[in-house]
């Protein structure tokens, strides 16, 4: 079976207070556990015990989970990734808290990525008798859950080759330099039915452009919006859409400086969808459609 | 409230009012000046710059792999969250622009105002 989903990010943060405050009461996700220098946080709509972890020094990207269905599955991709020449190494039970065993893989572009099936069902803050469509206490922006990552590496076409052929990801977008000698820029692949789980841009190996949660509209984008101006969030660009996905976004920072996107919209993908193509000369509009034009620091910030 | 410190801000070579409190990037925008920054977190590394003279501290705490202990001790500063604690020169490694001659008179016509009330004896 497919990998399901981004399951977990973990990322450094200078301050761990002001980090924790910034994803609790700025976006809304809920501190489940608090050892050790680090902090796991939930989103309200989310079944398993935390997606995000937050740990205090420096800043960046620690790792990325992503859920996959069985131990088997797990078993057929370990031997694909290693006959890719990624390395690997299994992790047990627990090592990650509140998560089953799995595999962990440095990818060509040095990002760690973990593949794990189980983590402790906690449920959604709606449940699964009679619910109700939010959650009462919601607070902040409310981000629904973890969407996507989008990772830099200097050679972007060899990570999307590991992403397709060990685990069977599929490109939903791509950027080229020139259709006749293409060159890629920016890939955006799938494993589900969303438009990305992961993306890749070129850029600095093992560096983290930044990752998403997920809105249900642009009603709450530009709520977020409000929310990040009430508690001088740094912001990147948005709210605005992406030509790349269509996508309704705001990007901005937490307090130590990764990128965050609240995300909505998109379109259905799946195994027989076809591949979208940007070039180079359009990358203003596919990144930001309306401005059609990138801003500075979205192609320069990267921890 | 008048300014008591100032900032020259190089290679464009214009001076700046500096509230207290604010860092070296916020007193520049609030001048209505322009250069390239990135996360304003102090995450990123992109507003770096150099400190011609003055002294600085970082009353949040900037990672030491985005600004490290040789830049420190080199005078590279985090402009976004290096906050002067004197009068400061500090030369940006960015083009500066300006972008808002509104913003930019209001804090001219700040320094006249601190100036006329230090000569005021």
């Amino acid at each position: 079976m497919p990998v399901m989903r981004l399951g977990y990010v973990h990322v450094r943060v200078t301050d761990l207070d002001a980090a924790m405050n910034h994803y609790s009461n700025t976006l809304g996700m809920k501190v489940m556990h608090q050892e050790g220098g680090k902090v796991y946080l939930k989103s309200w709509d989310e079944q398993d015990h935390h997606s995000v972890v937050i740990e205090e020094g420096g800043v960046g990207l620690v790792k990325l989970g992503y859920k996959v269905t069985s131990s088997d599955d797990l078993a057929a991709f370990e031997k694909r990734i290693q006959q890719f020449g990624a390395s690997t190494e299994r992790m047990s039970s627990g090592e990650n808290l509140k998560t089953g065993d799995g595999l962990r893989v440095v990818l060509p572009s040095e990002h760690v990525i973990e593949l794990f099936t189980d983590m402790e069902y906690v449920g959604t803050e709606t449940g699964t008798l009679n619910p109700d469509p939010w959650p009462r206490d919601s607070r902040g922006a409310a981000v629904h859950r973890l969407d996507h990552a989008l990772v830099a590496a200097d050679d972007p076409a060899l990570v999307e080759r590991f992403f397709s052929e060990c685990l069977d990801f599929r490109p939903a977008e791509r950027l080229v330099t020139d259709p006749s000698n293409p060159e890629l820029i920016g890939t955006w692949m799938f494993c589900g039915q969303t438009p990305h789980d992961i993306a890749v841009i070129k850029g600095p190996n093992g560096k983290l452009h930044h990752f998403a949660y997920w809105l249900d509209d642009w009603n709450e984008i530009l709520k977020a919006g409000d929310v990040f101006s009430m508690d001088d969030v740094s912001i990147d660009v948005g709210p605005t859409r992406h030509g790349i996905t269509r996508g309704k976004t705001i990007y901005f920072f937490d307090p130590s400086g990764n990128r965050n996107e609240v995300f909505t919209g998109g379109y259905q993908t799946g195994p027989d969808f076809s591949t979208i193509t940007w070039t180079a000369d359009q990358v203003g509009k596919g990144i930001f459609y309306i401005t059609r034009e990138l801003n500075e620091a979205f192609t320069t910030v990267f921890t | 409230m008048t300014a008591v410190q100032i900032i020259r801000v190089l290679p464009k070579d214009v001076v700046l009012p500096l509230h207290s409190g604010d860092s070296i990037l916020a007193a520049i925008v609030r001048g209505g000046l322009k250069y390239l920054y990135g996360c304003r977190r102090g995450g990123c590394g992109v507003c770096k710059a150099d400190l011609i003279s003055g002294q600085v501290s970082y009353p949040v705490a900037v990672s030491d792999t985005v600004l490290t202990p040789e830049e420190r001790a080199d005078r590279v500063v985090l402009t976004c969250r290096a906050v002067p604690a004197t009068d400061c020169t500090v030369q940006l490694r960015s083009q500066c622009r300006l972008t808002s001659p509104f913003l930019y008179d209001i804090a001219q016509r700040e320094l006249v105002g601190s100036q006329d009330l230090k000569g005021a004896d």
